[in-house]
């Protein structure tokens, strides 16, 4: 078999590891961080992984490329705001990374590093999941 | 194998079942190890995700071979990436009790073997499964 059908096979797998492997990478951070973690460094994470359950939601055969006639533009709207809300958590997170790095009494640069970590882990695992499942 | 007779064929089944139990032995022994050498049963947390990593497929997936197919079914798919998501854990939770400073490098180095140990016992009962039962008369 060629690759296209080991992605196919072992691909939905790879995205719940690297998925995972994002939570668990957040979840260190907070354990090792040396003072509390508020809650506003969640959400970068939490929308991340509502942005890829977003467009995971959708159907593939059903996004209509026809120039000619009007196509589903819920559709596209849809993809368009889980987009968004993926961009808008990657740059809270790299935010919120800039601010550990220059504030004293905010959690360490690793809670930061983590946090970017967490959200680009996650939006990965979406794109995998996306590109390997045929339906 | 046709030009094997059908007692050895059953011996060699009986030696596959053999390393099999062998490492899942290991794998438990190894864990046991880690946490009984150092007296500090905090990574037993990982038997957390030993447990969890079958349930996907018991209650998701049917009884083919699902797992080892492309699929259609969404079911699958989410049993596939279910799977996937607990089979990190079983890195990460010894890798952040090591980060934390609650284990030393021994136990750590422990609970990895016992996890890839456990690791190469599932993935040859799966590849045993694969056999029909029907070859060795």
């Amino acid at each position: 078999m060629d690759l296209l059908e080991l992605w196919a096979i072992f691909g939905p797998g790879v995205a719940g590891a690297v998925f995972g492997a994002g939570w668990w990478i957040w979840l260190d951070a907070v354990v090792c961080s040396l003072v509390t973690v508020p809650f506003l460094h969640y959400l970068p994470g939490i929308f991340a992984s509502f942005a890829a359950l977003m467009f995971n939601c959708v159907r593939k055969e059903d996004i209509d490329y026809s120039p000619y006639d009007e196509g589903e533009w819920r559709l596209k709207l849809w993809l368009f705001i889980a987009y968004v809300v993926s961009f808008v958590s990657l740059a809270g997170s790299a935010g919120l990374l800039i601010q550990d790095s220059l504030d004293k009494s905010a959690p360490s640069v690793w809670t930061g590093v983590a946090g970017v970590l967490q959200c680009v882990f996650v939006l990965i695992s979406g794109l995998v999941y996306w590109t390997s499942h045929p339906e | 194998m046709a030009d094997l007779p059908g007692y050895l064929h059953a011996c060699l089944n009986t030696g596959k079942l053999a390393s099999l139990a062998i490492l899942v032995s290991g794998g438990i022994v190894l864990q046991i190890l880690a946490c009984a050498l150092y007296n500090n049963w905090w990574p037993m947390l990982s038997v957390l995700t030993y447990v969890l990593l079958p349930m996907p497929l018991l209650f998701f997936a049917g009884s083919d071979d699902s797992i080892f197919s492309e699929s259609d079914n969404s079911w699958v798919n989410f049993t596939k990436f279910l799977t996937g998501a607990s089979t990190v854990g079983g890195i990460a939770i010894p890798s952040i009790l090591k980060h934390a400073g609650v284990i030393g490098w021994g136990a750590f180095a422990m609970e990895l073997s016992s996890y890839f140990v456990f690791g190469m016992a599932v993935i040859c009962y799966l590849w045993m499964s694969g056999d029909d039962d029907y070859s060795i008369l």
